[in-house]
Parts: structure tokens; C-alpha cells; sequence
């Protein structure tokens, strides 16, 4: 890996009471788009949930731009954030809120640039994601599709150079997940923005990642480009790549072959 | 860097504007206001901005381009821009060309329209109401009539949470009022020799207007926000919408046993408001005017008639209508998020209320109309 380091997980163990997840090393360069992947409940969420300050690690440490995540003062984690974005899984649009307001929220509270540019700003961001036109429009009165996208622009609106979604496209229909993943590297080439991407989906993955981790046991289980995952005879990797199910006895000879 | 929009150069009606340092979040709002100042001259027909010596442009300086850009165009001026590298124009196309101004379209839309949307929003409003009041009643038929039926124990868990919980507050409540009446009534009727009359007065409002006015707000703080936030959550949740794919009337199901309970439970706890208050009246007559629990009780049902209780408990079976359809009503239209709920809820009180009052002084002038005759 070359470039400059956007975030950087140091023997990181992470959780509630107990860890979730031990011993985690992370790098992410500038600009690259990377995918965490694994089993449902093995701990992408939370890890994603410790690098955006949420959950503080039970040991190691999260590098933001080369400065602590944890054990800085608020201010100083608020400025790191401040360079981040952050697209929930559940979407997290304020429902009291119009599109617009949302998508304008972290412009109007961080910034002090005047109501018509940050309007300007919020269309041009809204018409990038594909929604021109819904400014006026509440979160309940969109699709599901169109609340992702929506939370994706509220993401992206202060030009992050690193952003943090969590299963942008789950629950979608193939068009709409194609449309978020052609975003997310939209987002690369017009903004540079770094990716850290949580995914269940084949397609997304082979569509954006240009490398990906995979979780599983409580630990990194497999680490590398997807190519190199794809073609991997491991049993887990193999299953979530060809979509064996648990039951099936890995097929090491097959997946020789198959890479 | 804080970008320096120096060398302004005129040349003829073109202002020409070399721009300096990066047109990032943090320069974009002085930039702005720099070049508005400028488009705004009269003399100036076109803009000209010269990247040569910017450095780089975020999506804030990509608006404030596309800003100024769409108002010279509506101003009949023209926005040029000149030398930029690769870096600026990846920015500056992220400028949506074809999307609709929406500002623009609502200011578009006046008073005669926007009074008319409320209309037929109202309309529409009131025949939803009306739809939800005859599917209930047509529910409510065919559960009396034991040809469907309400969840088992739904009806018996609502009394208690309307009825039996609220027994305490509505009783309280009318001993002070009955106490407060009997001691103004006492002081003013005691002027004109008349304090006897205190016991006519106490149990003629307590019966025909106080109580039954009293506890109906207790009901619609209690029991209507109770049933518009529980429908609220269960519409945000999509529960009412599971109950409709399983085949289950959700009318039925959810709003006939708060309707059975509701009107059980309003006239009852009348009636219990009227006897408290009667007696703090009458604990008060004792104490203040000497009048004997016997003499005060025989004036009462002397004064008192069944009519009366039937205007006073009718009343009341009506205002538990409302507070129950009202906030039914209200909690099946929430929707989508939290908020709504909320304000489901706060419209439910508030509706109830107005209608319960509004009710009120029908029944007051009914009444006083047909005495006349």
C-alpha cells in the first residue's frame, strides 16, 4: 500500500462488554475505496461504529489523518470529524426535517457561508445523487432508495476526503444499488474521497472496492484485493464469494480449480 | 489560504476578476459577496473569472460559481470563465445544468392557490374522518351483533387504563371544584339571604356542566393523547400495515374496543365526578353555612331531575366520542417518523378540546331554547 495514510487501526480491539473484535490492523491510503465484508453480526457495524468515535476501542487505537480518535478532547475529535462523512445504515435522516434541511444541516452548523450558496451547494450535491427536485420533500415522502441517497448527500456535503458507509445499497433494487455504487465513485473521482464501505453485496463489491477486508471469528480473517479474495480456496472466503451456504463442506478442490 | 479576488480590470461592460488562493468552504462567503457587488453593477454585462492563479475549488466554490452564473443569466448578463485546469472543471460540472429551481416554482404559487389546497386538504381531511367514523361504527355492529369479534382482553385492558386509573384524578379534581363553587357561592349568596340556594347551584353545574365538561379534558390529556401516540407508533412502525396484510380490520381490531371502552368508561367516571363534587359542596355548606348533609342532599334531588342527568351523561357520552374518533383518527395519520407522532398526539388534544367545547355550547343553547318554548 503507497500513499498517504487517511486512517490507520493500530492492534485494535473493539465491543460492549466483551470484545467483538481483536487485534485489528487497518490502513487506508488516500483515495482508495476499501470494503469491509463478513457474516452478519461479526462486527463490521461496530467496528465501523469505533473509527467514527461512537464506541471507544477496548484496546489499541484509531488514527484519523495520523491524529487519535480517542483520548482528544472533543473539540479536537469534532475537527477530525469535521473531514469525515458518515452514511448510516438506517439512513438517519431527521424526519422532521426536509430533505434540504438535512442535507444543508452540517453546512449550516460547521460553516458560516451565506443561505444562497449553501441552497446552491445542497442542489448541486441533491442532483448528483440523483435526486433534483426533493428539496422540499420530507423523508417520508421518498423511497428507501431515495432516503440512502439522500443520506449519502448529507454525507458527502462538506467534501469529506474520508467517507464511512454502512451497507449503503442493502435492501435495494439492482438499478438503485448500481446508482449508489456509480456515487461512491463518483465521490473518489470529483471529491478524492477515501471509502470505507460496509457490504454484504457481490455486486457493490466487485463494482468499488479496490480492496477488501473480510471479518470473521473475532479478527481479520482475510485481508486483499478482490481478485486475490475471489480466488482464495479458504472455506469462508470461498463461501461468501460463490454463496455456499454454512452447511455445505468447503470446497477446497473446487475453489483450486475454480481460482 | 483566503482567495483574493485582485486585479479587478474593466474593459469596456466586461469585469474581468484574476482569482487568487484556493475557493474552498472557508473563502467561499467573502468571495461571494465580493463578485454579487460586482455583478450587481450596471455597467457590467459579462463576468469574466480567470482561474489562472486559483488554487483549489470545492463543491462551496463550485456553488458560488453556479450561483453567480444563474443570477447574471436572470439579470440578462453573462458569466465567462477563463484557464481552468482539470481540478477546477471536475468541480464546476458537478453543477447540476438541468435541475429545477424549487425555491422559485413555490414562491410561484399565491394566495388563492395556497387557500385552496387548504380547502380541499380540509375536505379531504373531514370525509377520511367521516370514512373512519362509519367503518368503526359498521365494525362496532358487527362485533354486537357476534358475527366478528375484538381481540380477547383488549376491552378490559383499555377500561382499566382509561377507567379505573383515572377514577382517582377525576375524583379529586371534582371534590375541589364542587368545594370551590359551594365557597364562591356561598359568599355571594349569603349577601342576598339566599345561602341556602347553594345547594340548587352546586348540583345544577355540577350535573348539567361542570363534571361533565371537566372530565372530558382529564380524558382527552389522558386517554386521547394515550390512543393517538399508541395508533402513531403502531402506523410508524408499519403494524397497522401488517394488520391489513394478515386480513385483519385494523378498524376492528385496534379502534372498536377503544371505542366500546371509551364510552363505557366517559359517562362512568361522569358519574362518580358528579357525586364527589356534590359532597366537597356539600362538606363546604356544612362548614361555611350551617346546613345540614340532609337539607343539602333534599335540595339536590329536588332541583336536580333526570333530565338533567340525561343532559349532563349524554353530554358526556359525546365528548367520549370525540376524544376517541379524534384521536384515532389522528394516530392512524401519522406517518414515517417520530415527529409525527408527537404531533398527532399534540392535535389530538387540541382538536378535542375545541370540539368538546364547541359541543358544549350547542347542547347549553339547545337547551335553553327548548326550556323557552
Amino acid at each position: 500500500m503507497t500513499g498517504e495514510l487517511v486512517l490507520e487501526c493500530r492492534d485494535l480491539s473493539i465491543g460492549y462488554d466483551k470484545p467483538i473484535l481483536a487485534h485489528i490492523d487497518l490502513q487506508i491510503a488516500h483515495g482508495e475505496i476499501v470494503v469491509l465484508l463478513g457474516g452478519s453480526g461479526c462486527g463490521k457495524s461496530t467496528l465501523l461504529r469505533t473509527i467514527v468515535g461512537l464506541l471507544p476501542p477496548l484496546a489499541g487505537e484509531v488514527r484519523v489523518f495520523g491524529q487519535s480518535m480517542y483520548g482528544v478532547s472533543p473539540e479536537d475529535r469534532n475537527r477530525l470529524l469535521g473531514r469525515t462523512g458518515t452514511a448510516f445504515q438506517q439512513d438517519a435522516l431527521f424526519g422532521a426535517m426536509t430533505v434540504e434541511d438535512n442535507v444543508a444541516l452540517p453546512l449550516r452548523e460547521l460553516t458560516q457561508l451565506p443561505h444562497a450558496v449553501i441552497c446552491e451547494m445542497v442542489r448541486m450535491r441533491l442532483a448528483m445523487v440523483g435526486l433534483p427536485g426533493m428539496e422540499r420533500r420530507m423523508p417520508a415522502q421518498i423511497s428507501g432508495g431515495q432516503r440512502k441517497r439522500a443520506a449519502l448527500a448529507r454525507a458527502s456535503i462538506l467534501d469529506p476526503e474520508l467517507m464511512f458507509c454502512d451497507e449503503p445499497s442493502a435492501g435495494l433494487d439492482p438499478v438503485v444499488a448500481a446508482g449508489i455504487d456509480a456515487m461512491i465513485l463518483g465521490f473518489r473521482k470529483v471529491l478524492g474521497t477515501s471509502l470505507i464501505v460496509v457490504t454484504h453485496e457481490l455486486e457493490s463489491i466487485r463494482a468499488i472496492a479496490d480492496r477488501a477486508i473480510m471479518l470473521a471469528h473475532g479478527r481479520i480473517h482475510a485481508a486483499g484485493t478482490i481478485a486475490e479474495l475471489a480466488a482464495s480456496s479458504d472455506p469462508e472466503v470461498f463461501g461468501f464469494f460463490h454463496r455456499v451456504a454454512e452447511s455445505t463442506a468447503p470446497p477446497t478442490g473446487a475453489a483450486s480449480a475454480a481460482s | 489560504m483566503p482567495p483574493k479576488a485582485t486585479a479587478i480590470e474593466r474593459d469596456g461592460r466586461s469585469a474581468v476578476v484574476r482569482l487568487q488562493g484556493d475557493l474552498v468552504v472557508a473563502t467561499a462567503g467573502s468571495l461571494y459577496a465580493r463578485l454579487r457587488g460586482l455583478a450587481r453593477l450596471r455597467g457590467v454585462k459579462t463576468l469574466v473569472l480567470d482561474f489562472t492563479g486559483a488554487g483549489r475549488i470545492d463543491s462551496a466554490g463550485a456553488a458560488v460559481v453556479a450561483l453567480l452564473g444563474r443570477q447574471l443569466r436572470r439579470s440578462g448578463k453573462q458569466l465567462e470563465l477563463r484557464r481552468q485546469n482539470d481540478q477546477h472543471r471536475a468541480a464546476i460540472e458537478l453543477t447540476p445544468a438541468l435541475a429545477p429551481d424549487v425555491r422559485r416554482a413555490d414562491a410561484v404559487a399565491g394566495v388563492v392557490e395556497r387557500l385552496g389546497a387548504r380547502v380541499i386538504e380540509t375536505a379531504g381531511g373531514l370525509a377520511a374522518f367521516g370514512g373512519l367514523v362509519v367503518e368503526t361504527l359498521a365494525q362496532l355492529t358487527q362485533v354486537l351483533a357476534r358475527r366478528k369479534h375484538i381481540p380477547a382482553g383488549s376491552l378490559r385492558h383499555h377500561l382499566e387504563l382509561m377507567g379505573v386509573d383515572a377514577i382517582f384524578i377525576v375524583s379529586l379534581l371534582s371534590f375541589l371544584t364542587g368545594m370551590t363553587m359551594a365557597f364562591q357561592g356561598a359568599v355571594q349568596l349569603q349577601r342576598f339571604g339566599a345561602g341556602v340556594f347553594v345547594a340548587d347551584m352546586i348540583g345544577m353545574s355540577m350535573v348539567r356542566e361542570l363534571v361533565p365538561l371537566m372530565t372530558a379534558v382529564i380524558l382527552t390529556g389522558r386517554t386521547g393523547a394515550a390512543i393517538a401516540a399508541e395508533l402513531g407508533t403502531m402506523q410508524v412502525r408499519s403494524e397497522v400495515d401488517a394488520l391489513s396484510t394478515m386480513g385483519i380490520n385494523p378498524v376492528r381490531f385496534l379502534i372498536v374496543p377503544r371505542i366500546i371502552a371509551i364510552t363505557a368508561i366517559g359517562p362512568a367516571l361522569t358519574l362518580i365526578g358528579i357525586f364527589i363534587g356534590i359532597m366537597g359542596g356539600m362538606m363546604v355548606a356544612q362548614v361555611t353555612l350551617d346546613m345540614p348533609a340532609v337539607t343539602f342532599w333534599s335540595r339536590v334531588v329536588a332541583r336536580v331531575t333526570l333530565l338533567d342527568f340525561a343532559h349532563g351523561v349524554g353530554k358526556s357520552v359525546v365528548f367520549a366520542w370525540i376524544i376517541g374518533f379524534v384521536g384515532s383518527y389522528l394516530g392512524l395519520g401519522a406517518s414515517g417518523d417520530a415527529g409525527s407522532v408527537g404531533r398527532a398526539t399534540t392535535r389530538t388534544v387540541v382538536l378535542s378540546v375545541f370540539f368538546i367545547i364547541l359541543v358544549d355550547a350547542v347542547f347549553a343553547t339547545i337547551a335553553t331554547f327548548t326550556r323557552h318554548r
